[in-house]
């Protein structure tokens, strides 16, 4: 028969580096055709963070995210970035960008009012436009605009952004630091169906909630939370990496069995979206600490529905079955799976 | 071809006999000879250059390589090539000519389906075939459709969006407008601005590094050690040196600076150094004229180990007159991060309940669908430089550059597309040989793992042991916690060290607790290494601490919801380090989520306790996203006109 049960879990996570100094540098240009150059020293893994760079850089430079072009990758023409990890991407290098692109814009706002005779912090710009506030005449494109400084007034928009995250590392003894300068936490719960007459579970729905700072892109967010539920489900029920004397059994996709479009349930993301009170734009992250509540409110889910804890990873039908039947036969002595004690 | 063929009429070492293929692909009519052991996905990606369908296990199981055959979907990593000739092929690389995306592509685009996108060509190629043939398939059938296709990163949730968003637009029930992009009219920040690498991603256009081919290219392959502990006696290479088109056989004796690399600890040389540590170590590597060549070359190497003592259980390992793996590492261990707050044993002996409980988790592929690949070359100025998918290319050029014993400005790297990395791409555990096989040839070299090769040579989750200890009063609060924590952490350091200390920071969770006492021990063992991998030890050791809160709710008769509520950390709270927190959004978090669930509360497994079954399952109320607005403000003021109000904090 087929039981249901719904579990929870909560989460935190650190980001950016651990208990070590993170740092991220960028360079900035203001181009012809009112594009902006961005250089920075890494590439994204997946998780959209080119494009959520982009969405910053033009947001402060006054451009469109089609109007930037990223140079990236390459340790021989870009600044440093560091590494494409530890959930530092948007918070590391999305803060570095705006710094640079504000010294940038800083420049630019002054060349522009030095050539309409206004005040540089009169001189606005958003989506390839440039104008005075409160002005009807002094307005142009953004194109328009880089070729009057350049052509006229011989100059280039340039800047160059560094952002760093003070850590310290852990006493030795005690443990004690500040490793990291934000955290994001999180829960979610999980409701899940398991048959108990086969073991096999499956999860129905997922709702993970997380504070994951300013917004860039809503849609990249939700990407990321989604596709850590379904790799923590994954890791709950059923992938496992076996060795037997230091040999794999499970050399291939067919005996390392990964989730499917089968498997999954539905997951509703609902993002925080109180900026980081540390930073200049407010962001964090959320690569990592999606995945952190998702197996245990699963796990969890499952002794609601049919009564057993599942100590384990993964929790396979055949495990789930040998917990099943080990409480109906009821002898709930050593043997059990539980080991517990209360006083 | 006609080299392959000796004067006596057999056929050289690492050459086959050809067959001639005729057939039609993307409307191009083609005619190749090209040897007869090649799958279908080999004449395309290697004969044609089409590169847009990838390949990802080369075994039929996710479905990357998947394209048409007179219309009928195959994978094309399982089928000869001799299945193609005379028949029609469409592959990913020309969908849709045209318009540049088909429906479906620009659906995909739309929904922000993509993430690494390396799987995305054999998701277009199965949900065209999937609406091709059940035009008003639904949200089920349409699962069933992608069923044989493997994602990593997405969750699948917004590739099935997509699906069903084409399907929408072809039957008319949505206009085509829908496709249309958002676009901005106060902020580009927080909209949900269409990903800028998608086209290239849906139309396999991107390349990653096995997409890559230069003139005068070399092919690596690597002989990878059988055993997991050997010392190595004698390594004879040279019949294998002697085969015509082998241009260079790589060895530790090859490298000419300081041989060792590691995220934490440097304790892994480029290729194995007089002792094997693990199965699938790199023990000698081939650079030849074609991969045919380079994998016969390997098998006729020939390597002399002598079986040395194993020990694949962490909490042997660290016994007293264990084998050690490393003389460094006294009793194996790798490394200890201990956190001490307050008086635990004190803290316990007081509590009204001490839950006691011995969690396990296991060892875990990170299954990037892209294998590790890697292209490595001389540029005029002497610089090496290597292209491939790593997740860390400044300390992979500071290394490097060590190993190599050049000027730090001679070494390049240059991070390529990466089709998924989960962490499991922040270890250098090739791009050493390819530099040194580039430098020694002076020639392009290119190195693709297949996906045996980069499951048992790639870094694991680690896998944890933990006891967990917790002390509680009737009220619910939390006095004490003691985690004791053991893992094995494999052959060599990679990322042990920092995994321990965030598994230890993190482990107690975002709880308010004084009294706290946090051991965790990685281990070297003889097993695969472990490394880092999405939420580095946070995942196991929260993992524990969440079961154990629900095995307390349920000792104390209590909603798991309610005990968590109770010990949350609020703002202001002092965490397990003692780090003093300003803003903490925990319990802010945990009503969003049971809101959003419609959690209705009580002890788990109620019907177990004889009371009413829950009332609150299926509960589909909220299944939309939200975006739930805060207090602060960034520390410093955006610098944006006017009237750009911060449309994301609603």
């Amino acid at each position: 028969m087929k039981q249901r049960g719904r579990g929870v879990a909560c989460g935190w996570y650190g980001i950016a580096r651990t208990a070590a100094m993170d740092r991220a540098a960028v360079w900035v240009e203001l181009d012809d055709g009112g594009t902006v150059k961005i250089a920075t020293g890494v590439t994204e893994i997946g998780e959209g963070v080119l494009t959520g760079l982009c969405q910053i850089a033009a947001q402060e430079m006054g451009v469109r995210p089609e109007d930037i072009v990223l140079g990236d990758n390459d340790t021989a023409r870009v600044p440093e970035a560091a590494h494409a990890g530890a959930t530092r991407m948007t918070y590391m290098i999305g803060n570095a960008v705006a710094v640079g692109c504000r010294e940038a814009f800083g420049r630019f706002r002054v060349a522009m009012g030095a050539y309409w005779g206004v005040s540089a912090e009169s001189v606005k710009a958003f989506s390839g436009q440039v104008w005075v506030e409160g002005s009807t005449s002094k307005l142009m494109s953004m194109e328009h605009a880089v070729h009057v400084l350049k052509k006229e007034r011989g100059i280039v928009i340039v800047g160059s952004g560094l952002f760093t995250s003070a850590h310290t590392a852990l006493h030795p003894e005690t443990g004690e630091a500040t490793p990291w300068q934000s955290y994001v936490f999180g829960a979610q719960v999980a409701e899940v169906e398991v048959d108990d007459d086969t073991g096999e579970v499956q999860v129905l729905g997922v709702w993970a909630a997380h504070d994951v700072g300013r917004v860039i892109n809503p849609q990249q967010v939700e990407g990321q939370i989604e596709g850590s539920v379904i790799m923590g489900l994954g890791h709950a029920l059923m992938e496992e990496y076996v060795q037997v004397n230091g040999v794999t059994t499970t050399p291939g996709f067919a005996k390392y069995i990964l989730p499917t479009a089968l498997d999954i349930p539905h997951v509703t993301s609902v993002l925080l979206t109180e900026p980081d009170p540390k930073t200049p734009l407010g962001v964090k992250g959320i690569g990592e600490p999606a995945i952190t509540p998702t197996a245990a409110a699963i796990i969890n889910a499952i002794y609601d529905a049919v009564g057993v804890r599942m100590t384990r990873l993964p929790a396979t039908p055949e495990r789930v079955m040998e917990a099943l039947i080990a409480k109906r036969s009821a002898v709930q002595l050593a043997t059990s799976p539980i080991e517990e004690t209360i006083h | 071809m006609s080299d392959t063929l000796l004067s006596d009429g057999s056929v050289a070492q690492g050459c086959h006999p050809t067959t001639e293929i005729n057939a039609m692909v993307n409307g191009r009519k083609v005619k190749r000879t090209v040897p007869n052991h090649y799958r279908v996905i080999d004449f395309i990606r290697e004969e044609l250059k089409l590169t847009g369908n990838k390949e990802g296990c080369g075994a039929g199981e996710c479905g990357t390589c998947s394209m048409f055959v007179d219309g009928k979907l195959i994978k094309s990593c399982l089928s000869p090539v001799q299945k193609i000739n005379g028949c029609s092929v469409e592959t990913i690389d020309d969908m849709d000519r045209d318009s540049g995306m088909s429906l479906l592509q620009q659906a995909f685009n739309k929904c922000g389906a993509s993430q690494c996108g390396y799987c995305i060509p054999g998701m277009v190629m199965a949900a065209t075939s999937t609406l091709r043939q059940n035009p008003v398939a639904s949200r089920d059938q349409i699962k069933e459709g992608l069923g044989g296709n493997i994602c990593r990163c997405t969750g699948y949730q917004k590739i099935i969006d997509a699906v069903e968003l084409a399907r929408d637009v072809q039957s008319g029930a949505k206009p085509h407008s829908a496709l249309d992009e958002d676009s901005a009219t106060v902020s580009f920040i927080g909209q949900r601005t269409r990903r800028l690498d998608s086209p290239a991603k849906v139309t396999g256009a991107i390349k990653y590094a096995a997409d890559m081919f230069m003139p005068n290219m070399l092919h690596m392959q690597v002989l990878r050690s059988p055993h997991a502990h050997a010392r190595i006696v004698h390594i004879d290479f040279e019949a294998a040196r002697l085969i015509p088109g082998v241009e260079c056989v790589l060895t530790c004796d090859d490298v000419p600076g300081v041989d060792n690399f590691g995220v934490f600890i440097e304790d892994q040389p480029t290729l194995a150094r007089g002792v094997v540590r693990y199965v699938g170590e790199a023990v000698v590597a081939v650079a030849a004229e074609t991969l045919d060549i380079a994998r016969a070359a390997v098998a006729a190497i020939h390597v002399e180990y002598e079986q040395l003592p194993t020990l694949f259980d962490p909490h042997e390992a660290m016994k007293d007159g264990a084998v050690q793996i490393h003389d460094f590492a006294q009793n194996n261990i790798c490394k200890h991060t201990r956190i001490r707050k307050g008086d635990v044993d004190a803290a316990l002996a007081q509590a009204d309940f001490v839950v006691e409980q011995t969690y396990n988790t296991q060892s875990i592929e990170h299954a990037y669908l892209e294998p590790e690949a890697g292209l490595a070359y001389l540029e005029a100025d002497g610089c090496v430089t290597v292209q491939s998918p790593s997740q860390n290319i400044t300390h992979h050029r500071h290394m490097l550059a060590r190993i190599l014993g050049r000027p730090i400005n001679k070494v390049r790297m240059i991070m390529s597309t990466v089709g998924g990395g989960f962490g499991g791409k922040e270890d250098m555990i090739y791009q050493g040989m390819l530099a040194l096989a580039a430098i020694k040839t002076r020639r392009p070299v290119r190195y693709v793992f297949t996906r045996e090769e980069s499951i048992k040579a790639s870094a694991k989750r680690h896998p944890f042991n933990i006891r967990y200890t917790m002390g509680l009063q009737r009220d619910g609060r939390i006095v004490a916690t003691k985690m004791v924590m053991v893992s094995d952490g494999g052959a060599y350091a990679l990322s042990t060290p920092g995994v321990m200390n965030k598994s230890a920071i993190l482990g107690p969770g975002p709880y308010a607790i004084p009294n706290v006492w946090v051991d965790s021990i990685g281990v070297y063992t003889n097993n695969t290494p472990s490394g880092a991998f999405r939420a580095f030890g946070a995942f196991q050791s929260e993992f524990a601490t969440e079961c154990h809160l629900d095995l307390c709710a349920q000792k104390l008769g209590m909603d798991p919801v309610a005990l968590r509520r109770i010990n949350l950390m609020r703002d202001g709270a002092t965490t397990h380090t003692r780090q003093q927190l300003d803003r903490v959004l925990a319990v802010e978090c945990l009503e969003a989520a049971i809101k959003a669930a419609g959690w209705e509360p009580g002890v788990p497994y109620r019907q177990g306790h004889s009371q009413p079954q829950r009332t609150d399952f299926n509960y589909e109320g909220s299944r939309d996203f939200y975006l739930i607005g805060g207090k602060t403000k960034p520390s410093v003021p955006l610098n944006v006109a006017a009237h750009h109000t911060q449309g994301d904090m609603s």
